[in-house]
């Protein structure tokens, strides 16, 4: 097994979804989030994922970030696949090279600056405090927040703490930065800087970018669109379409069509 | 042999192709005269369609040049006096159908093609149905790409009224998104019942 995260196929895709399919039970039910989807993302590319509420794009992102393992298939990161390391692997690179910014993950103790919020998100084998800080701090200033870097965490408004949240992300220096949800902003004017930042940072970090939301706006620019209902995602990266059927249309179609 | 023939495609173009292809699906379950088959678009597509008799007799003309229609003189059922057309599918008319449902309209309003081609589609249709549906979401996918991004320094009035009728699209598309997945989970739903 290999150690490193970083060590990669540099040949392969930065990210690869090969045949996964992802199934919850629901009672009795299955609910299909994904059902055989495959696809390749590039280094640099900027995908964009709109669905509904509950349409599984959430998901999707988990499963790119290893966080959450297919029911079938392969994930794979820069050609590893994600099932097969260990879960400390996986830590270090959701850690290193996977970005993971979801509007929950904001859970700053009472005292905290943000500074260190930032900071401690390296982790503890990181780089030392001092370091870690001084990088904080380039962060913010990259987000927008220099001025807020020794406020309190817990004081920031919501449009303030969603830069935050990004912060923590790029401090890691990403290849791939997964973006969920970025819709909970309180005007549009924050809105458009927020998701025109993140675009920025990518572009000029060759950051592939993946945002899942269930509004357009924030989906704006991106290479490559995909939409998601019912297990199935629709590409606009697609060569040649591939539609699967339920068995038993086919089957009447072969009866009756000729 | 313009319009109507079933090896060309002439007749799947123009404003009223979705009505040529909605036609040949109504003459396959039974034959009519054009003032009943106009009467019978309007039911299955609704009135959004604005269908006019007048049309409905010059397009079933066209398709009858085209030799994917057949038209007799038939006297008139009832007591009323004289003729009329009475218009039949040919042995063409059943490949032309299943040739239309295959083919998404590269330009015009596409929903509404699709729209028709649902009004009389047939069991077998099914799967063409849901390739055109998921073609379609994926123009609309298309249609958001080429929306620019908003830059952040734009405060002005003019940024703001770009804004609002970037709105107006993105409602647009996701409206549509949200109907062609919608009604592929009928389409897949009925299916695996």
């Amino acid at each position: 097994m290999r150690r490193s995260s970083s060590v990669t196929d540099p040949q392969a895709p930065l990210l690869s979804f090969l045949n996964v399919s992802k199934r919850y039970p629901d009672g009795n039910r299955e609910i299909v989030v994904l059902d055989e989807e495959s696809f390749d993302v590039e280094q640099g590319v900027f995908v964009g994922i709109f669905g509904a509420r509950r349409s599984g794009k959430s998901t999707m992102l988990r499963l790119a970030a290893g966080v959450e393992e297919p029911s079938a298939g392969t994930v794979l990161f820069a050609g590893e696949n994600l099932a097969e390391m260990s879960v400390v692997g996986r830590e270090r690179l959701l850690r290193t090279a996977i970005g993971f910014v979801s509007a929950d993950d904001w859970r700053p103790s009472p005292k905290e600056r943000v500074v260190d919020y930032v900071a401690l998100s390296l982790g503890s084998n990181g780089p030392a405090l001092r370091e870690a800080r001084r990088r904080a701090r380039d962060v913010l200033t990259v987000v927008g927040m220099a001025h807020g870097a020794d406020q309190l965490a817990r004081s920031l408004s919501v449009g303030e703490r969603t830069r935050i949240v990004l912060a923590q992300a790029l401090i890691r220096e990403p290849r791939l930065l997964l973006v969920d949800e970025p819709a909970v902003m309180p005007s549009l004017s924050e809105r458009e800087e927020l998701y025109a930042l993140m675009r920025l940072v990518a572009r000029e970090q060759n950051m592939t970018l993946m945002v899942a939301s269930e509004e357009m706006a924030p989906l704006h620019g991106a290479g490559v669109l995909m939409s998601i209902a019912d297990g199935e995602l629709c590409s606009t990266d697609e060569r040649g379409t591939v539609v699967r059927l339920p068995r038993r249309v086919l089957a009447g179609a072969e009866r009756r069509g000729r | 042999m313009s319009r109507g023939s079933p090896e060309k495609t002439e007749w799947m173009r123009g404003t009223s192709a979705s009505l040529r292809g909605a036609l040949l699906g109504l003459l396959l379950e039974r034959p009519g005269h054009s003032y009943e088959l106009a009467n019978r678009l309007l039911t299955r597509l609704g009135e959004t369609w604005r269908i006019n008799p007048n049309d409905v007799y010059r397009l079933l003309k066209q398709l009858e040049d085209g030799g994917l229609a057949s038209a007799n003189e038939e006297p008139k059922r009832g007591n009323q006096r004289g003729t009329h057309s009475v218009y039949y599918p040919t042995e063409l008319t059943a490949e032309a159908l299943t040739r239309w449902m295959e083919t998404l309209l590269p330009r015009g309003p596409v929903r509404v093609g699709l729209q028709a081609k649902l009004a009389v589609a047939r069991e077998e249709d099914a799967p063409r149905l849901l390739a055109a549906l998921r073609q379609y979401e994926r123009e609309c996918l298309d249609l958001l790409k080429l929306a620019p991004a908003a830059h952040n320094e734009q405060r002005s009035w003019k940024a703001l009224f770009m804004d609002c009728t970037r709105e107006a699209v993105d409602g647009q598309l996701r409206q549509e998104i949200a109907w062609s997945q919608r009604t592929r989970r009928r389409i897949k739903e009925h299916a695996t019942v």
